[in-house]
């Protein structure tokens, strides 16, 4: 397996505060990678780096061989990467369907003339357009929804709603911020389920951010730990659960002393 | 009386009578004249109605109700002259503690208001008897106005002739009025008192619950005044005298706003196809059936349906306040002006010599200058746009502001190229075929009547790109814009095209206009592209609805069309204006006729504001399709 | 399906980046422009020192005023995130109370009396003009923009354009179309010659009156209880009230706060212009706006400030860039536009970030 994404030296300073510091990364393709880390470690903002929302201070970010430093979010976007957001937002006051259909804005290539003008090959990729966003959204789950006004579906429909524009723009690399915060347990399954299928029907590759660690644990195949910027550990779940740092990172250091002897008495 | 109450309704006193000074100060008892007294009583009386009503509903809600059981669908203003027949309900309700305690407060209410009012104007009588001119201070208190105010004529206000018996009857009739009111609401209906007029006509204009036959008079409703107002039109038909004119345009203002709501109560498919159809034809012949002057008013209407398009697909679709939109209003008014009159600038006409062309023949017609006026004001509009292509809400609408005082100070002061303050002169008319309209059509259209039609056919066109635009994936990708412009760039917008693009494609509309609005007048002069331009056409899409073309006209017309027909009523025209933008801020911030979805809320969701609660905006009686969906906070910003 | 391939890159990599230097390399060439434009014309007329100072004092008195009617905006922009645009006209109302007030002491003759008499006089005029002011600015507040605190933001600016345009035109139906002018009391008709600069009486007062009531408000915003509240007011509405704060009440002092001051430049602006009539509150209105946005908006001395600079550039800008006076505006207008191209925060901005902008 190849590098999809592959995270080099990594730096984002606010102010004087080193929000990511120095991170390297590997994303393969194809695959299902976490990122975790205590709150305030710098995985929304590695991600935001990812997607061009910040410019990285130093470093460099290649998604299939280019690099992405300097383009703006929609050419990143352009390049197959896609994304969701942690606190959801959606744009509100469109419904589903049209959510889905802005997720394909830069994949429909018809000029404003023949918009105006309805001319047969725009209005045949518009129809396209709409029973390509209609598959989406099936595909998540939210079939018969289309016509709902996003900001009236439920919270955990509207998670979904946000990997489905995702998946509009056609990504080959797809971000999930912590895509099962707020779900309550069967929510959670169904998203487990979805990101398994992201991978095995749509061979996107997914890169996650979550606290949940039952989903963590359970659906990566390499799991990277950030704590204060830094990357701290990195490897499969069980690799990165025996992790001495991480346990100190998440539970203090005097818990992991406890932990880690305990894992030797094991 | 509770004390509270009474404090209460001295403080309704004060305020009415705070209203009426107002009224009084800007001279409307003068305007009317003799009936001023009573009229200005029965304003009074108005006010003291909305002012009770509210309070009595206010507080307990359900006790109210219950008492009203039995009077519903009365309307208030009848229970005066029913007194007699009805006057065992009232006694009942007279007993009845609330209706009691009601009446006392508008008693006391319009007692209050009474009394000062005659107080002020027992005192300003007594200036102006002893010969003490008020008017070169406050404009308005002329003896004419301080007579119509009393009852008298202006000689005996002069002569200091007014009689203590004339005070006593403003106190009497203000307090009758404050009684009146008081009485009305008592007896008012229940279920008038949720929803406002304006909303509650609008929703029977769209909702399903309209009966299929007032479904059909609505469709009705704007044929038949267009076929009065031809009728009208005919030589030897005159109607209510000399008024004849400003009848018949009130009547074409109504009969294009009626179309729309004709249009809306239709069913979608054939027959609103149908309606549609016969609408256009009947408004297109309109040209030739009115006169001069009502064709230049409506011709400005459009010019302004136009003005308005354009701008709503900067604001209203793309979410960006713009108050500088006059600049491109002016340039194609300016572009065309250079290419089509003679002597246009003293540099133009130097550069036309130099290039050996004679500068006294029009460079250009008015269809070949079409293409250039409209690029023109579309590299303006990408020019003007590129500066401010990170700025948002409130800074965007002072800097286009800004632009639009710098380009109108320009036009003012570059003298050799605009000719200043003197304006450009004999602009040339749109020909067709070389022939002026009026050849063509035998004398049948007039020039206005050819500019009104050159408006109607514009502004059909530019509705639909506007539309069509707005329905493609740019529309969408405006409108995701809008909501958020950070998620909207994420999720592949690409932000400074699209943003161009709006201000280009709202510039090239207001540049068609400006073209036209030229040709109209003929003159045009610095002054005429004024921020009040930029005002009044935002002012017409908010008041139509923002982000619906159907509003918009309706906007236009009731802005530009209306203030027309007040011609008598002009210098309160804007004051009138003013006072309706703040409150249909207040009371209906979506627009008469809102598009269906896109609620007036340009300001991104994110942004802090005015600290943004959907819960209390949910209520409001309004035009949904889809269920409400207001946007809270949903997208807060997540930093680091 | 699976991923299609990539769109080919249409657009060249004009990112954000190259937006940037491209306004910044602009910005550059502005300056050089500028001061090719002073250097080679403006100085080259050859203009006495005594002139130069003469507009730079001038300048201060106009930038006093304007700093008085910024800090308006200022105030009311940092609490309610709201810019009221009627604020001008607030000020226009002070001005022309303030004609009435001093026809009235004119016909006592109170103006021909012996000095103390006059200032009296002239504190009781700003006083009354003050007055006039509050009055309305609390009146507007509670009329016109209190029912829309909830509403989006666009709302309230409308609504405020509406009250604008009625005040202005009351104002017009009220006392006529034709300019009201203040007549200066002989005491402070004349004025100080130092050397060949002439310091008009009038021009030191307002300069003075102005940087008093802006220490004066500097000290109620600092030290006060009151003050207190309204900084916690600003800083978060919602918890301020949970803290006890009277979040109404803090409002409404701030709109009289505002709208004192703005009263007190109508009268001395009144004085300094001689005229006032309907619109005269409207285009100062704008150029305080100026002044705030350049010093910042919701910042208090950046208002201060911005005002001084942004009188000092239109006093001396025609003459230095050597154009004719009338384009004192157009430069006034350039400079916030430029100022919010270039420092959307304004010259002393500080928190307010990009996103507000």
């Amino acid at each position: 397996m190849t590098a999809l994404l592959s995270i080099q030296q990594v730096t984002k300073v606010f102010g004087g505060l080193t929000a990511v510091d120095s991170v390297d990364l590997e994303i393969a393709e194809r695959s299902i990678s976490s990122l975790i880390g205590p709150n305030g470690a710098g995985k929304t903002t590695l991600f935001n780096c990812l997607t061009g929302l910040h410019r990285p201070e130093a470093g460099e970010i290649l998604f299939s061989g280019r690099s992405l430093i300097g383009l703006r979010p929609d050419e990143i976007t352009d390049r197959g990467v896609a994304r969701t957001y942690q606190n959801i937002r959606l744009f509100g006051r469109m419904t589903a369907l049209e959510n889905v259909l802005v997720g394909q804005h830069l994949r429909l290539q018809a000029s404003h003339w023949s918009a105006v003008l309805r001319t047969s090959r725009q209005q045949a990729e518009e129809r396209a357009a709409r029973e390509f966003g209609r598959e989406l959204l099936d595909f998540v789950g939210l079939g018969g929804r289309e016509e709902v006004v996003s900001t009236n579906l439920p919270y955990g429909d509207q998670r979904l709603l946000e990997v489905a524009r995702a998946l509009g723009s056609r990504p080959l690399l797809l971000l999930l911020d912590e895509p099962a915060a707020g779900m309550n347990p069967s929510e959670t399954d169904r998203m487990m389920d979805l990101v398994h299928r992201l991978r095995d029907e749509k061979g996107v590759t997914v890169f996650l951010i979550e606290h949940d660690m039952k989903v963590v644990m359970s659906i990566s195949e390499s799991v990277a730990v950030l704590d204060y910027g830094e990357k701290i550990a990195e490897g499969t779940p069980e690799e990165v659960r025996s992790n001495a740092r991480v346990i100190e990172a998440y539970l203090g250091p005097e818990v992991a002393v406890q932990e880690a002897a305990g894992n030797a008495i094991q | 009386m509770p004390l509270e109450s009474a404090t209460r309704a001295v403080r309704t006193g004060l305020v009415a009578f705070a209203f009426l000074s107002y009224l009084i100060l800007i001279g409307i008892p003068g305007r009317i004249g003799g009936p001023a007294l009573p009229v200005m009583a029965l304003i009074a009386a108005l006010f003291f109605w909305v002012k009770l009503r509210r309070e009595s509903i206010e507080p307990s809600k359900e006790a109210t109700g219950r008492g009203q059981d039995g009077f519903e669908g009365k309307p208030g203003w009848e229970i005066g002259p029913q007194a007699a027949s009805n006057g065992s309900r009232v006694r009942e309700l007279l007993s009845s503690h609330t209706g009691t305690a009601l009446v006392l407060k508008g008693l006391l209410a319009g007692l209050t208001t009474g009394l000062l009012i005659a107080i002020v104007s027992g005192i300003i009588a007594a200036a102006m008897g002893n010969g003490i001119a008020i008017q070169p201070v406050l404009d308005k208190i002329v003896p004419l106005n301080a007579a119509a105010l009393i009852g008298v004529s202006p000689g005996q206000i002069a002569q200091a002739d007014v009689s203590f018996a004339r005070f006593l009857l403003q106190v009497l009739l203000f307090t009758g009025a404050g009684i009146l009111a008081a009485l009305a609401v008592t007896a008012g209906s229940s279920d008038l008192t949720h929803a406002a007029p304006v909303g509650r006509l609008t929703r029977h204009l769209s909702g399903p619950t309209l009966t299929s036959a007032g479904r059909y008079a609505g469709i009705a409703l704007p044929f038949v005044l267009l076929a009065y107002i031809a009728w009208l039109g005919l030589p030897g038909v005159t109607a209510f005298g000399t008024n004849e004119g400003t009848v018949r345009l009130l009547l074409t203002l109504i009969a294009t706003g009626s179309g729309l709501f004709a249009l809306r109560l239709s069913r979608p498919g054939r027959e609103q196809l149908a309606v549609a159809v016969l609408l256009g034809l009947g408004v297109v012949t309109m040209p030739f059936i009115l006169d001069q002057f009502q064709n230049s008013v409506m011709g400005l209407v459009f010019i302004f349906v136009m003005m308005g398009l354009g701008l709503n697909i900067v604001v209203g679709y793309a979410g960006l306040l713009d108050l500088g939109y006059v600049a491109f209003f002016a340039i194609g008014a300016y572009t065309y002006a250079f290419l089509s009159a003679p002597f246009s600038s003293p540099y133009i006409s130097g550069l036309l010599t130099l290039l050996g062309i004679s500068p006294e023949s029009p460079l250009l017609g008015y269809w070949m200058a079409l293409p250039v006026a409209m690029l023109t004001a579309a590299v303006g509009g990408i020019l003007l746009g590129i500066p401010v292509l990170r700025m948002r809400g409130d800074y965007l609408a002072i800097v286009t502001l800004g632009f639009g005082e710098i380009i109108r100070l320009f036009m003012l002061n570059l003298g050799e190229l605009t000719n200043g303050p003197r304006g450009i002169l004999e602009i040339s008319q749109p020909a067709l075929f070389g022939l002026t309209p009026v050849d063509v059509t035998f004398g049948l259209l007039s020039s206005q009547g050819w500019i009104f039609l050159l408006a109607l056919i514009s502004s059909a066109l530019v509705a639909f790109v506007a539309i069509r635009l707005n329905e493609s994936r740019l529309g969408r990708a405006w409108f995701a814009m809008q909501e958020d412009e950070d998620v909207a760039e994420a999720t592949g917008v690409h932000l400074v095209r699209t943003k161009l693009l709006a201000f280009a494609i709202g510039a090239t509309f207001a540049g068609m206009a400006g073209q036209l609005y030229a040709a109209r007048q003929i003159n045009i002069f610095p002054e005429n592209f004024s921020l009040f331009v930029s005002i009044d056409a935002l002012a017409l899409i908010i008041v139509g609805g923002i982000g619906s073309p159907a509003g918009i006209v309706l906007g236009a017309l009731a802005l530009k069309g209306l203030p027309e027909v007040l011609r008598g009523v002009d210098e309160y025209r804007i004051v009138t204006f003013a006072a309706l933008l703040v409150i249909m801020m207040i009371v209906r911030p979506d627009g008469i006729l809102p598009s269906a979805r896109r609620r007036i809320q340009l300001a991104d969701p994110d942004e802090p504001g005015m600290d943004s609660d959907p819960e209390t905006r949910e209520e409001e009686p309004g035009l949904t399709v889809n269920g409400d969906a207001f946007a809270d906070g949903s997208g807060g910003r997540e930093e680091q | 399906m699976t991923s299609s391939p990539v769109k080919a890159q249409a657009a060249g990599r004009d990112g954000r980046a190259s937006l940037k230097q491209f306004t910044r390399a602009l910005g550059a060439a502005i300056v050089v422009l500028v001061i090719w434009r002073v250097t080679t014309v403006g100085l080259a007329e050859g203009y006495p020192a005594s002139f130069w100072i003469s507009q730079a004092l001038n300048g201060l008195v106009l930038g006093g005023v304007y700093a008085l009617v910024a800090l308006g905006y200022t105030l009311v922009y940092g609490i309610l995130f709201m810019i009221n645009f009627a604020h001008g006209e607030v000020m226009m109302i002070g001005g022309i109370t303030g004609f009435f007030a001093l026809q009235f002491a004119q016909a006592r003759g109170w103006m021909e009396g012996p000095w103390p008499v006059v200032v009296v006089a002239l504190l009781l005029i700003m006083f009354i003009g003050m007055a006039a002011s509050v009055l309305i600015g609390v009146t507007l507040e509670r009329l016109a923009y209190r029912p829309l605190r909830q509403a989006p933001r666009l709302v309230p600016l409308i609504s405020a354009i509406g009250a604008s345009l009625f005040l202005q035109y009351s104002v017009l139906l009220i006392f006529g179309v034709s300019p009201h002018s203040y007549r200066k009391p002989a005491l402070i008709s004349g004025g100080l010659r130092l050397g060949d600069v002439f310091i008009p009486y009038t021009g030191a007062i307002i300069f003075i009156t102005s940087i008093l009531l802006m220490l004066a408000l500097y000290f109620i915003i600092q030290r006060t209880k009151l003050g207190r509240a309204m900084r916690a007011v600003a800083e978060d509405r919602s918890t301020a009230s949970l803290m006890g704060v009277d979040v109404n009440a803090v409002i409404v002092v701030t709109f009289m706060l505002g709208s004192a001051l703005a009263g007190a430049a109508g009268v001395m602006l009144g004085f300094h212009n001689t005229v006032v009539k309907f619109n005269s509150g409207f285009i100062p209105g704008l150029k305080a706006f100026t002044a705030a946005v350049l010093g910042g908006i919701g910042n208090i001395p950046g208002a201060m400030f911005g005002a001084l600079i942004l009188g000092l550039i239109e006093a001396i800008g025609p003459s230095a860039l050597g154009i004719p006076t009338e384009y004192k505006d157009v430069i006034a207008f350039t400079m916030l536009v430029l100022i919010l191209i270039f420092r959307p925060t304004g010259l002393f901005g500080e928190v307010l970030s990009e996103k507000k902008a």
